[in-house]
């Protein structure tokens, strides 16, 4: 057998890890983008107040707790 | 081809091997995420550091905008770890 040759079943595999990765770059990209807007309010510093990065922390986290709620709820509703 | 030499793996164009296919997508992902990531960055900065557009950019703006890009590099990474730390 050929192992170097197009086998469906592995590829499948493959591109499907692909895509989780590429999904889950995705939503880090989102949510920075919107928690910067949400916690760096003035113009941007050398470094990070600690209010800025414990919002920036915390916004990510909401934001998972919040997906949870939504999900839950929605299920709820079927 | 002549029939003394041998098929060297991927060389037909009908077929790829599943290294080569992956690598491929792999590299174009990482294109395609780089550029979306400037392309963020690029507004952000933007909209941080130039409030009013001059005919050069001044100094104090150029370190705005080195600064924006670093602070945004290392917010993405702050809500990379808090996403996949967070207690459920």
């Amino acid at each position: 057998m050929d192992s170097s040759s197009l086998n469906s079943a592995e590829l499948q595999r493959l591109i499907s890890q692909e895509k989780e990765r590429a999904m889950v770059n995705e939503m880090v990209a989102k949510l920075t983008s919107a928690c910067w807007d949400k916690c760096i309010t003035g113009t941007p510093g050398s470094k990070f107040s600690s209010s800025e990065s414990t919002c920036l922390a915390n916004c990510a986290q909401r934001y998972m707790d919040m997906s949870i709620i939504i999900m839950k709820r929605f299920q709820s509703m079927q | 081809m002549d029939s003394f030499s041998s098929p060297s793996s991927g060389s037909s164009s009908s077929q790829f091997s599943t290294e080569e296919f992956m690598d491929q997508l792999k590299t174009q992902l990482a294109q395609a995420y780089a550029e979306e990531f400037l392309e963020t960055v690029r507004g952000k900065c933007f909209e941080k550091c130039i409030t009013k557009p001059g005919s050069s950019l001044s100094g104090s703006e150029s370190s705005c905008i080195s600064r924006c890009v670093e602070r945004y590099i290392e917010a993405t990474g702050i809500i990379s770890r808090a996403m996949f730390s967070a207690p459920r």
